[in-house]
């Protein structure tokens, strides 16, 4: 399967009369953006503002993020089988604006699920998202029977995200990229002796998809992740939008849209392949609520390892808490396989810092990454906002609870409530350490 | 700032093995080692330096504490230094149950220094900051200096590291930290991931703890002829949670009365438990602790006799180390009242 990723670099996003990018500039025309946010009738409020690294300003609730892109050829679209038919993703070519993204954020509710990004201050490299210029999406909806449900689908605002992104990039479709790279790797058994020497390795990627109602877990072509077993795919399939995000979880460990399409796990990977290591694809696993679900998925995933002749796997956890156990019994079977096995994921040692840092801990797991602490308790100063801070207290945010906003708008939080901000992609520049 | 030292007998030029006994001196101007030690630090100031018996401070405790609190009230310190105790283990257990006890009593930091196998580290690293240490008096310098250090970076309200890099004994509280050289998690996982597979060593950012395999007990012979215990994770208390067992990372258990008792009335008992929806078991405090169900076997003659008390914490976030010393405290109290077996209920 081969790839071809044109990225075309940007500094700044602009709104002007006509979207376009050009020197290093993402200019939107707003008005036009808006039209396609409004195709869904259930959008009733919508603006568009721009956030640039260093201001000060604070997005709440952030419900995803999202790359601009188009599919330029040898596929369906951005996002086959969500917001495109159904195709393979992985091939052809596909143009992407690289160093801004798209957020979108709820005008006034959030939930467990959303996230908040400081654009400036003490957090602002916290998230990527402080690094880099975003456009924002600011938008209600009419979705009144989970309005004040802590669960949200935020299914409205999160797909016009998805479509506004697809409008944008397509001013890029057709142009010359300032970047091409191509990810190409054969099937298992057409790769080089050199190659076929190197120690092979798999990604084993557990999306979230504990919740058992649909609507909320992350996608995978368009199907909801609870409803299936782990599955050989290849890695471009990732980074060409097989998976969108979903919308639970505690915000600070959930992988967003933009970081599923990006994924440096893979990027990195791919990097080593044929120098260092054979790298043989992503075994796409999931988290689940049962423990007999949970073993189940291990043991096939397991499975395939073998099956694909894998000496090295990198387990990826999006949550924390009871998915932990996922988590480690994954890590302990591949161990067991005799397959040598790194972890990454996140932490939750309790406001005291003493509390067991995973639910489920086994001595054969000897080789974690850890990117953050969900625990951690972060004091924001007043700032701007753009959406709702309320929401960060309100509406049952994992890392916000009654009270905490202070009349001057300055507040405090667990790092839970931290839009995508552990990295469990692989972004995360934090770690934990013992004190 | 200032600080006051607390040094054994030996070090405290009092005397060797026969002086052990010998109860807390108080100096007024720092002396023998912790006069080094005060050179040490510029910010930092050792007005006083406590010396006691090794075997005074462990083995009578409580005096010995009583002693040094009476002196140590309304004097104005800042730290509380202890050792270097080395490799001896009096020595180090005694620092150990002083800075604890000092930092109980004044909330100030506390500052030690052991070499690893000095028993003290295991029982009080918890407790303060014991600095990894050599494994005798040649020691002396280069252990103070990492005491000596840290302290003035309290002083100077200089930014604290992590255990490892600050040099002393992890006390089991995890934070989290910039990653060292702001490396990319994924970049970490790649450099992991190739030294494994070479077979190089490496170090994981998580270390994960060696678990310990108990055999189950004989099982129960006759159940007729038996008291039994109800021990349960379930946080269900008295409603005014008189032992104050926290919600979640609980570091204590509690036990109550049950005798004369058919059930756990709601209001009179509820849950404290932070892991889970406690309406249900607040309605029904008998679904933590099946009281009820007990008192119907119990007449029915299926077993003898159940213990008068009930036993409980708290399970979620609670970690391993406290799980552990919980059950063997609870466990030697059930020995001794003769139960004979325990039904645990987790939830």
């Amino acid at each position: 399967m081969r790839l071809e990723i044109g990225s075309f670099k940007v500094k700044d996003i602009v709104f002007g009369g006509e979207t376009a990018c050009r020197g290093g500039v993402l200019t939107v025309n707003a008005e036009e953006a808006l039209r396609v946010v409004r195709e869904d009738r259930h959008i009733t409020e919508a603006e568009l503002k721009i956030v640039r690294p260093g201001d000060m300003v604070r997005l709440c609730p952030v419900k995803d993020s999202v790359e601009f892109r188009c599919k330029v050829n040898g596929g369906e679209g951005a996002y086959p089988g969500v917001t495109s038919p159904l195709g393979q993703a992985g091939m052809g070519r596909t143009h992407v604006i690289d160093g801004a993204t798209l957020l979108t954020v709820g005008r006034h509710w959030g939930g467990f699920q959303d996230g908040l990004i400081d654009m400036g201050g003490h957090y602002q490299h916290y998230t990527i998202w402080g690094d880099m210029p975003n456009l924002v999406l600011v938008a209600d909806t009419d979705e009144l029977d989970e309005q004040r449900e802590q669960q949200k689908r935020n299914h409205a605002i999160r797909w016009a995200g998805l479509r506004l992104a697809e409008h944008i990039a397509q001013c890029i479709r057709d142009l010359e990229p300032d970047t091409l790279d191509v990810y190409e790797l054969p099937p298992l058994d057409a790769r080089g002796e050199e190659v076929k020497k190197l120690p092979g390795v798999v990604y084993v990627l557990q999306p979230q998809t504990q919740m058992e109602a649909l609507g909320y877990n992350t996608l995978v072509y368009g199907w909801d992740g609870n409803r299936m077993l782990p599955t050989f795919m290849h890695p471009n399939e990732f980074l060409d939008g097989c998976l969108v995000s979903g919308s639970f979880m505690p915000s600070s460990s959930k992988i967003s849209t933009y970081e599923f399409s990006t994924n440096p796990m893979i990027k990195r990977l791919y990097a080593q392949h044929g120098k260092t290591i054979n790298f043989l694809g992503v075994i796409l696993s999931t988290l689940n609520p049962k423990m007999e679900e949970k073993v189940r998925c291990v043991q096939m995933a397991g499975q395939i390892a073998v099956a694909v002749g894998a000496k090295g796997a990198v387990v990826a956890e999006e949550g924390y808490g009871n998915p932990d156990v996922d988590y480690t019994a994954m890590l302990v079977e591949l161990e067991r396989l005799g397959i040598k096995t790194i972890g990454i994921s996140d932490e939750a040692t309790g406001r005291d810092g003493a509390s067991q840092p995973l639910v489920s801990m086994n001595p054969a797991t000897d080789a974690l990454v850890s990117t953050g602490n969900v625990s951690q308790f972060y004091e924001l100063p007043a700032m701007e906002v753009i959406g709702e801070l309320e929401a960060l207290a309100r509406d049952g945010n994992s890392g916000g609870w009654e009270g905490c906003i202070n009349p001057d708008g300055s507040c405090v939080m667990e790092n839970n409530g931290m839009f995508c901000a552990n990295h469990i992609s692989g972004y995360s520049r934090r770690s934990c350490a013992d004190f | 700032m200032k600080a006051i030292h607390y040094i054994n007998q030996f070090f405290g030029q009092v005397g060797g093995e026969d002086a052990a006994d010998s109860r807390p001196i108080f100096h007024d101007a720092p002396i023998g080692c912790s006069m080094m030690l005060n050179g040490m630090m510029p910010d930092v100031e050792v007005t006083n330096t406590i010396v006691c018996g090794d075997n005074y401070i462990t083995n009578h405790t409580e005096e010995a504490l009583a002693e040094i609190f009476a002196w140590l009230d309304g004097r104005d310190f800042d730290i509380f230094f202890a050792g270097p105790a080395f490799m001896a283990g009096r020595y180090g257990v005694g620092c150990g149950l002083v800075c604890k006890a000092v930092a109980a009593r004044y909330n100030v930091p506390v500052i030690s220094s052991m070499n690893e196998e000095n028993p003290g580290v295991e029982e009080y690293k918890a407790d303060c900051l014991i600095f990894r240490g050599g494994r005798k008096a040649t020691f002396m310098k280069a252990d103070l200096t990492l005491m000596a250090k840290y302290a003035e970076k309290l002083a100077k309200g200089e930014k604290l590291l992590s255990a490892a890099e600050e040099g002393y004994f992890p006390r089991g509280i995890r934070s989290e930290i910039p990653a060292p050289g702001g490396v990319m998690a994924a970049d970490r996982v790649i450099d992991m991931l190739l030294k494994k597979l070479n077979g190089e060593p490496f170090q994981t950012e998580l270390v994960i703890p060696k678990t310990d395999r108990i055999p189950p007990a004989e099982a129960v012979k006759d159940l007729s002829k038996c008291t039994i215990a109800l021990v349960s994770t379930s946080g269900v208390v008295p409603s005014d949670n008189p032992d104050r067992i926290q919600s979640a990372s609980a570091q204590k258990w509690g036990k109550y009365n049950i005798s004369g008792m058919d059930s756990l009335p709601a209001g009179e008992y509820k849950t404290i438990h932070a892991g889970f929806d406690p309406e249900a078991m607040c309605a029904v405090p008998d679904r933590g602790i099946p009281l009820d169900a007990m008192r119907v076997y119990e007449k029915e003659g299926k077993f003898a006799k159940l213990y008068d008390y009930y036993y409980v914490t708290v399970g979620t976030g609670t970690t391993q180390n406290y799980a552990a010393k919980f059950g063997k405290e609870i466990a030697a109290e059930l020995k001794q009242a003769k139960v004979d077996a325990v039904v645990l209920t987790a939830t």
